[in-house]
């Protein structure tokens, strides 16, 4: 499968990659899980943290079709953790130049429940190589505890930031995940590490990077 | 009290034995108000050398426990599949029908000295439903403040022991083909083996041996079973199998 690192959005979704995410993203978190956030011409679920600071983690199709994604929020700017949810943190959320959020991870609701477990696998595997490729040493995130159990199931290292609290959401924690060379062999372990082909050369600047899988 | 549930996070990543996490789990469920701790896997206990299976019950209600093979069957287990959040046992009767047996199980239960409970559900897609219970002994006041504690600690503490488990046991989940998973999922829907090789464009003896092979992965005899645990470890889904 192939993955897209996409930085930054400067305006509104111009490839087709994007705007099938923006769409995806509003079926799984507006019309399934009925999060209240923001939809941009009845299409696109795009917030305020969709900006040109935000990086996104793309899993797709051969025709460039979005499967599942991830956005990374900078933890040294204004992020959901820090600005929304620091409540659910005993200590201050961690912040710093290696530390990003993880958010809106989704996986496309147009594919069948055994294609989506292997979107998963390859997008958590791609977050991890993404981190360790870009000197990220912590992903931090919020939870609804319903999924705790499965994200443990992954392998990594992960830690909880504070106990968890009932919202009208649910039951939702904040979570740390520690990244290092020993992480995809801690996924492998389970099953879930998609091994990627060398990446291949960088397009220019304005393209996604694509690395074939 | 959030710093000794962080404690013990990062001590049971580096637990060895099962003897090791009994002892801290143990440790930490009285710390946080609960004399009593079952970390199980929902089967049954004496058909599975595999399932996860730690708990410092008293001597009593664990026999009867296991030699009843309440695995499957118990109320609490039950009513953990229906819900993905720790809920308290007095909730039961709202989340599942409690028959006569489960009232019985409960009363037995208190007779042999467990109190009030609460269970973390450990569902993990792809295997068999687990959990982790606390419970104080009868009479002991709940610690109802503690619950969200308990919720890290119970799932934390699954995923140590299924981490031991599959260093013992060292084999990964089933897997099947891409053909495989095609066929059993025309299979799950009703399709012979002719039909299903009119689907796919390929011939109904090649149906049938991915049909076989399919079989066998699972350890089972007829395609209606192969359906049941493909669908329920997530290797096709209900959306799959009902989609008109």
């Amino acid at each position: 499968m192939p993955i897209l690192i996409e930085d930054g959005l400067a305006g509104p979704p111009g490839n087709p990659t994007l705007k099938a995410m923006f769409e995806d993203r509003k079926s799984v978190f507006v019309d399934l899980l009925n999060w209240d956030v923001p939809v941009l011409s009845g299409r696109f679920e795009i917030d305020e943290f969709d900006d040109e600071h935000a990086t996104y983690v793309i899993v797709a199709d051969e025709a460039g079709d979005h499967l599942g994604s991830a956005r990374l929020l900078k933890t040294t700017r204004r992020h959901i953790l820090g600005a929304l949810f620091a409540d659910l943190c005993a200590a201050p959320p961690p912040r710093g130049p290696d530390v990003f959020e993880i958010t809106r991870f989704c996986l496309s609701r147009r594919q069948t429940a055994c294609r989506r477990r292997s979107t998963r696998n390859a997008l958590v595997s791609a977050l991890v190589r993404h981190a360790l490729c870009s000197a990220i040493a912590t992903y931090t995130g919020v939870a609804e505890l319903a999924w705790l159990q499965q994200i443990l199931a992954f392998g990594w290292a992960c830690r909880p930031l504070g106990p968890p609290v009932r919202l009208d959401c649910g039951l939702v924690g904040a979570l740390a995940i520690d990244i290092a060379p020993e992480t995809p062999a801690l996924l492998a372990a389970n099953g879930i590490w998609t091994p990627f082909a060398p990446a291949m050369p960088a397009a220019e600047a304005a393209a996604p990077v694509a690395e074939a899988a | 009290m959030f710093d000794r549930v962080d404690a013990f996070v990062r001590d049971v990543r580096d637990l060895q034995s099962e003897e090791a996490l009994a002892a801290a789990l143990g440790e930490i469920a009285r710390e946080l108000g609960f004399r009593y701790f079952a970390l199980t896997h929902h089967v049954d206990l004496r058909a599975s050398s595999a399932a996860i299976r730690l708990h410092n019950y008293p001597a009593g209600w664990a026999e009867w426990f296991e030699t009843q093979s309440l695995g499957t069957s118990d109320p609490v287990h039950r009513a953990s599949n229906v819900t993905s959040v720790g809920f308290a046992w007095s909730a039961l009767s709202e989340m599942i029908a409690l028959t006569a047996g489960d009232r019985q199980i409960l009363n037995l239960a208190r007779r042999e000295g467990i109190g009030e409970g609460f269970t973390v559900p450990a569902h993990v897609p792809g295997e068999a439903h687990g959990s982790c219970s606390f419970a104080c002994a009868t009479g002991e006041r709940f610690a109802g403040e503690h619950l969200p504690l308990l919720q890290l600690v119970g799932a934390f503490a699954f995923e140590a022991a299924r981490r031991m488990r599959r260093i013992r046991l060292a084999k990964g989940p089933v897997a099947l083909t891409d053909r495989q998973r095609e066929c059993v999922m025309w299979a799950a829907r009703g399709k012979s083996d002719w039909e299903i090789a009119r689907i796919l464009g390929i011939s109904e003896d090649t149906v049938g041996e991915h049909l076989r092979h399919a079989r066998e992965r699972y350890g089972v005899g007829k395609r209606t079973l192969v359906a049941v645990h493909a669908l329920f470890d997530g290797t096709i889904g209900f959306v799959d199998v009902l989609r008109r």
